[in-house]
């Protein structure tokens, strides 16, 4: 029978886990309220978060904090080009074209990575610290740390999205793209804005999933479908469902460790998107962007 | 059209079926006047070699090739086989099912050898495999996956690697050996996950050592922290870690996070040189890793280094220089070079009573003189069970001491 102390412990590295992959999936779910397509190219562009962070970090001895800051805006500038250049033409094509396209563009991407930095593992060059125990429950400085950055990265977007003049017109676009035109918002300039904004906390979610493990090619690809499940859980479309979903998926993907060996756990994260739309087709808060 | 097409080619198209008339009424004459020497000379007895020269397989193929090139050059250079020269064909099996099958195919329906040396990975063995016992050709493999062996292959396969059962059997033997009395073993989930499992604690159990536990992971996991709970609550002495890398590399952090301080084992495949560069010395300090060796103590063994020039040949390098060699004495026992020829005969020449020899040609000698051998390899001793798996091999333990591999022993 777990004790009440297993619970709080899995509780604790549920809302860890869930914080992290909040960030990249905040990222595609305002990638899909403005330009309307799930966007797997998130993927790729972690990864490319995750390499620049450590070249800042590693090679060039930057200090933490310099280093996530590089890794966003790497990332993020990655991502307007990309999109510039490939992404937009497949748009007129529809969305699951421009998906499909999207899953091509980030193999392409990681295929660069490879042959830039090659296949093997790479960590950063900072300290691992010891767990802090507090009662009994174990808790990550390096976690505190990373959940830290990803609360000040949401708590930054939030800002941008409710006070700034962009992000209300971002806001606009995701809710009624017509309407928006008709106010003489330009749709291009806020694709660009939308993609520097995702595609920097994919990889800002990609470097700090990095801080926690090692980093290679596969970085972003691996936790893509896990991102993917959080934003669909939580309502594709609406950023704060983001969270919700990411923190709902971390959670349980946890809990269920009571139950079942941690074989399973993956298996969890997608149960929980069917039995969310079975429930709520939209997901849990709706697609309502913000 | 046909005419048109081929027209320019005219006199040369007559010429061709001429000259290869003319050569084959001559080969014919000769084998059928000239004495057995010179024909020897003329029909080289081909072997087929199948490694992986690309692909996954990549590093160790083209070394395999070239071990098993070695001996082959011994063996000419001492007459050949059945007063044959032997040449060794060489195809690209890519590390890569379908190509290895049409490599495969292509040496068994065309090339017609009676023996293929060198399939690497487990899927592509299992993928030849049938071609092979189904054409009565030979196959010798370096894949670990225990269900190749119980391939109904009718003797048709051998392999020199340990197979998982053999591998978990004598990692726990040497777990017990350093008096560890709790063990926890952690398994990425994937197919040898649970045998290995199951063979580790029954031979624990076995030498007064127990399995406190095990669990399957999930791969693709950015954090374990929950399943090193897990295994630190069943307070383990060590813990085995039988993943790969990428996930490895996570548990071996998660567990220097959460302060262990016993033991952690692994296979050398998953803390490789490279993952310690990837990770602060304090987390990987004292880690031990394991891999089969080569029987680095084997007269066999010296002879290798030899005749390949390197300081120390490895695993496959030595594995490749034993198939040659089984392949040359079963083909002189069977006095034809024929799978089946070389299949009742292998284990005539490799175990039981005969006279130790450490090299093909030192058998091959001792074979025309009429007596009993018993090969001893350069990889291990080379005695098989009945369904083609190898009853002992050597492993390698090494300990990583501030950043780097420590040889702790080969036993």
């Amino acid at each position: 029978m777990p004790s009440l102390a297993d619970v709080g412990q899995l509780l604790v590295n549920g809302v860890m886990a869930g914080t992290i992959l909040a960030v990249p999936a905040i990222g595609l779910t305002a990638i899909y309220a403005v330009l309307r397509f799930p966007n797997f190219a998130l993927a790729s562009h972690a990864t490319i978060g995750a390499f620049a962070g450590y070249v800042a970090n590693a090679r060039l001895g930057w200090p933490l904090l310099p280093s996530v800051a590089t890794a966003f805006v790497v990332a993020g500038s990655v991502g307007v080009v990309t999109d510039d250049t490939v992404l937009k033409r497949f748009r007129p094509a529809g969305y699951i074209t421009t998906a499909i396209a999207s899953i091509a563009l980030t193999i392409a991407l990681e295929n660069v990575v490879r042959f830039v930095f090659g296949n093997e593992l790479r960590g950063y060059e900072l300290p691992i610290q010891r767990d802090w125990r507090i009662g009994a429950i174990r808790v990550g400085p390096q976690q505190v740390t990373n959940l830290a950055i990803a609360g000040v990265a949401m708590a930054a977007l939030f800002g941008f999205l409710g006070f700034t003049r962009m992000g209300k017109a971002m806001r606009a676009v995701a809710d009624n793209p017509m309407l928006a035109a008709i106010k003489g918002i330009d749709a291009d300039t806020i694709g660009r804005i939308v993609n520097f904004v995702g595609m920097g906390l994919a990889g800002l979610g990609g470097m700090l999933i990095g801080l926690d493990t090692t980093i290679d090619p596969l970085t972003g690809f691996r936790s893509i479908l896990s991102v993917f499940a959080a934003a669909v859980v939580g309502g594709l479309g609406s950023i704060p469902g983001a969270v919700i979903g990411a923190l709902t998926v971390g959670i349980g993907e946890e809990l269920c460790l009571l139950f079942l060996s941690p074989d399973y756990r993956s298996a969890v994260g997608f149960a929980a998107i069917l039995l969310v739309l079975t429930l709520r087709p939209r997901g849990i808060l709706g697609q309502r962007a913000y | 059209m046909h005419e048109i097409d081929n027209g320019g080619d005219m006199p040369h198209r007559t010429r061709e079926p001429r000259r290869r008339f003319l050569k084959r009424a001559g080969v014919l004459a000769l084998g059928g006047m000239a004495p057995a020497i010179v024909r020897a000379q003329g029909t080289p007895l081909q072997l087929g070699v199948l490694t992986p020269l690309t692909g996954a397989g990549g590093f160790d193929g083209p070394r395999m090739a070239k071990a098993m090139q070695a001996v082959i050059d011994e063996v000419n250079a001492n007459g050949g086989l059945l007063g044959r020269k032997v040449v060794l064909v060489v195809e690209d099996g890519q590390t890569n099912p379908e190509a290895a099958v049409r490599a495969a195919r292509k040496l068994i329906d065309v090339t017609k050898v009676p023996a293929i040396m060198g399939t690497w990975a487990s899927a592509v063995t299992s993928a030849v495999a049938p071609l092979c016992w189904e054409s009565r050709t030979f196959l010798t493999t370096v894949s670990g996956a225990d269900s190749i062996t119980r391939l109904p292959h009718q003797g048709y396969l051998i392999r020199t690697q340990p197979n998982n059962h053999l591998q978990a059997g004598k990692h726990a033997e040497f777990i017990a050996s350093m008096g560890v009395a709790r063990c926890f073993m952690m398994s990425i989930q994937a197919p040898f996950a649970e045998p290995t499992q199951t063979r580790a604690t029954e031979v624990l159990k076995e030498k007064g050592s127990q399995m406190v536990g095990t669990l399957i992971y999930d791969k693709d996991k950015t954090t374990y922290r929950s399943e090193v709970d897990q295994a630190l609550r069943t307070n383990p002495d060590l813990i085995y870690l039988n993943g790969y890398a990428p996930d490895v590399t996570i548990l071996l952090r998660d567990l220097y996070r959460a302060s262990y301080a016993g033991k952690r084992f692994a296979q050398s495949y998953a803390v490789t040189s490279k993952v310690l560069e990837s990770l602060p010395h304090e987390v990987t300090e004292g880690v031990i890793t394991v891999q089969p060796s080569a029987d680095v103590t084997s007269p066999a063994y010296e002879l290798a280094k030899k005749r390949l020039g390197i300081a120390e040949p490895d695993s496959y390098e030595t594995q490749a220089t034993d198939w040659a060699s089984l392949v040359s004495l079963a083909i002189a026992k069977a006095k034809i070079a024929t799978g089946t020829g070389i299949r009742d005969n292998v284990r005539n020449i490799c175990q039981g009573g005969g006279t130790k020899v450490y090299s093909a040609v030192e058998g091959l000698k001792l074979l025309a003189q009429g007596r009993d051998i018993n090969y001893e390899g350069a990889s291990g001793p080379c005695d098989f069970t009945d369904i083609g798996d190898i009853v002992d091999c050597k492993f390698r333990y090494n300990k990583v001491t501030d950043g780097k591999f420590v040889l702790l022993k080969v036993a």
